[in-house]
């Protein structure tokens, strides 16, 4: 009995003493939110490929601060209650200085309140504009948000395809109803009338009354925020067999790889905003081609963000020398011309890092860089 | 009127998946007085099946179809003995939580052996469909909507016309009674369970290429088919079918009509009028506490 008692004290103790005791090359934790399970499962394999490439590569280059970075992961189950359990956890280990996650902007904000909490940097995928407004310090966004996805969807809808009357398909979690806000501001600022707004509920099993609903409606383009793939895939066939052939500039999802692959012709010839397409820079097509050797599969910007975000995070912690929160935030909103996968990183005080799009277009299902449309203020 | 067609055609269609989806749900409730929580990850299952089999392994279709029901039907032999089986002396609330067990069971394997991503499934028919003036007819949706009706009319002659069929009735109305007269009762309650996995996985084959397949597709379906057969009336056939087709119909019509966003909200209004008015559904019988 007194042996057990001793041996529980001895080790509590030494549980408490590890992180005094360890050596330079213990490996440095960086925390990861992401959807293992749950609708966005699909996703999260993208966003875990992406940041261990990353880690991958950093370990390479010998490091952070010489010790190797480690990823630690917790399921989010793609639900909001999730992705605050799965930060919990991770902000429960007091050796991890920074974390990643999530891409999606109800997670984000549902798990805010506790990142201000814990005051550790978080590097964010999630596009909703508001995001980097809370007036929460430990916000580092990795993707552009969706205000300059807005303009540059009404900036070249009007002013490039020369169509006016618009309809704005949105899903109404948080990123398709931000996204439809931007939007509708974004096309009234250019002198554009929308003819409909119509919103949907994620993983409906049917489109017939939103095709139905544009149809009607006169557009001569449509503009949407779409969340999941299979919804877009359904919506898109729904649409063709209607007979409506509209012009379409949709956001990121438009072009996803299952995106192409479920909607296969029913998505030809439409337009999409993308933060990540490899060929948009020399640094984009570098990391495509790192990550079709390790994956044997084509990179989207589920993986493109986290890459980025891995290593950016990486590099800060080593400009600032030191794993104090502070430290990292200001060496992340230091940072200056980073050629990342996603874009040229500079971070403005809000935490926004990137600041523009680009435009593909789906030409019979490959998918064709079309311009970059960058903005300064 | 050519839009209002569409969405009656197209509610239709949608109702049929919730109707066939829901018998499953009504046959193992008859049977063993308890809701299968799993019967929508039959559906997801027979969708699984259907994309290794015709499209990792380029074996025909028809083939594919065959096999997929034969594995489903293997599948629901083995979840009575693992899921019901054990418990069939339990109350009803052990069971139920076994199902939901096996769902969440299901659904992970299926993750974890497949990988998160989306599939597409092609249609039975190589045409998706065609017009008829205003209103596009979805071949894949005509075909649910065939099946349907063919099934539940065999579904008919045999509960009503085959000896095989009134020993299932026997069971489902009182084991004690059918088990004094000779009828196997475990053994039926097993042939339940294969029939309703294989209708299942039937229902997965034709949703497959609307909805296409993902590890979740059965969920979403699941709970439509579950309010479907509370307001056809639990545990009633004629119900599920009837309660399924208007619940597709009535949530259409409100998405068009009224709100997109709020579709699902009409299904489960539909659903708390009901439980409030008539709470034992269209067909159901106000069933008296056995004495």
């Amino acid at each position: 009995m007194r042996f057990r008692t001793l041996a529980l004290v001895f080790a509590a103790a030494s549980s408490v003493l590890t992180p005094l005791t360890s050596t330079a090359a213990d490996p440095l934790k960086i925390g990861m939110v992401a959807p293992l399970t749950g609708p966005g499962a699909e996703s999260g394999r993208f966003q875990m490929n992406g940041a261990k490439l990353a880690v991958e590569q950093i370990n390479k280059s010998g490091g952070v601060l010489g010790r190797p970075l480690e990823l630690v992961v917790e399921d989010d189950q793609t639900t909001n209650p999730g992705a605050v359990l799965a930060f919990s956890r991770l902000a429960g280990d007091a050796s991890i200085p920074a974390f990643v996650g999530s891409i999606r902007s109800t997670q984000v904000h549902a798990m805010a309140p506790d990142i201000l909490k814990t005051g550790k940097p978080v590097m964010i995928g999630g596009t909703d504009p508001q995001l980097t407004k809370l007036g929460n310090p430990w916000l580092f966004r990795f993707r552009p948000n969706d205000s300059y996805s807005a303009r540059v969807i009404a900036d070249f809808g009007v002013n490039v395809l020369k169509l006016k009357k618009w309809a704005i398909v949105h899903s109404t979690d948080a990123f398709g109803t931000n996204g439809m806000k931007n939007l509708t501001e974004a096309l009234q600022k250019l002198g554009a009338t929308t003819v409909l707004t119509q919103g949907y509920t994620n993983n409906s099993q049917d489109f017939t009354p939103v095709a139905l609903a544009v149809k009607q409606s006169g557009a001569e383009v449509m503009g949407t925020y779409m969340t999941f793939e299979p919804d877009q895939g359904i919506f898109a066939k729904q649409l063709r067999q209607l007979g409506v052939t509209i012009s379409w500039v949709g956001s990121p999802t438009t072009v996803t790889t299952t995106a192409l692959k479920l909607a296969g012709p029913a998505l030809y010839g439409s337009y999409a905003v993308v933060d990540f397409n490899r060929d948009s820079s020399p640094a984009a097509k570098a990391f495509a081609a790192l990550y079709e050797t390790t994956y044997k599969s084509t990179p989207d910007v589920f993986s493109s963000w986290t890459y980025d975000a891995m290593t950016v995070l990486a590099r800060a912690i080593n400009t600032a020398k030191s794993v104090e929160p502070e430290a990292i935030r200001k060496a992340i909103l230091a940072t200056r011309d980073f050629a990342g996968a996603e874009g040229t990183f500079n971070f403005d005080q809000n935490g926004d890092g990137l600041h523009g799009y680009n435009i593909v277009r789906n030409d019979n299902g490959t998918i064709v860089f079309d311009k970059h449309v960058e903005f300064r203020d | 009127m050519g839009i209002a067609l569409q969405l009656l055609f197209t509610g239709l269609g949608v109702g049929s998946i919730y109707a066939l989806v829901a018998l499953g749900f009504v046959l193992i409730y008859r049977a063993t007085n308890v809701v299968n929580f799993a019967q929508g990850d039959f559906a997801m299952l027979g969708a699984f099946s259907m994309v290794v089999l015709c499209i990792d392994l380029g074996w025909p279709y028809w083939l594919g179809i065959v096999l997929t029901i034969i594995t489903m039907a293997l599948f629901g032999a083995l979840f009575n003995l693992g899921v019901y089986y054990p418990l069939r002396h339990r109350t009803f609330l052990p069971v139920i939580i076994s199902t939901i067990g096996a769902s969440i069971l299901l659904e992970n394997g299926v993750l974890a052996a497949y990988g998160p991503r989306p599939q597409s499934l092609p249609g039975v028919f190589a045409s998706q469909g065609f017009s008829i003036g205003p209103v596009f007819f979805d071949s894949q949706y005509l075909t649910i909507l065939a099946v349907t009706v063919f099934g539940v009319a065999l579904q008919y002659l045999f509960f009503e016309r085959t000896l095989l069929g009134k020993k299932l009735q026997a069971v489902s109305q009182d084991k004690e009674m059918a088990s004094l007269l000779g009828i196997p009762v475990a053994f039926m309650i097993a042939l339940t369970f294969v029939y309703s996995a294989t209708l299942g996985g039937l229902a997965g084959i034709l949703v497959a290429p609307i909805l296409f397949v993902s590890v979740q597709m059965g969920a979403s379906i699941a709970l439509k088919a579950f309010a479907a057969s509370i307001i056809g009336g639990f545990g009633d056939v004629t119900g599920a079918i009837v309660g399924g087709l208007a619940l597709g119909v009535i949530e259409t019509f409100g998405a068009a009509y009224i709100s997109v966003p709020y579709k699902d909200g009409f299904a489960f209004l539909v659903l708390f009028v009901f439980l409030l008015i008539r709470p034992q559904g269209i067909f159901g019988e106000r069933v008296a506490e056995k004495a």
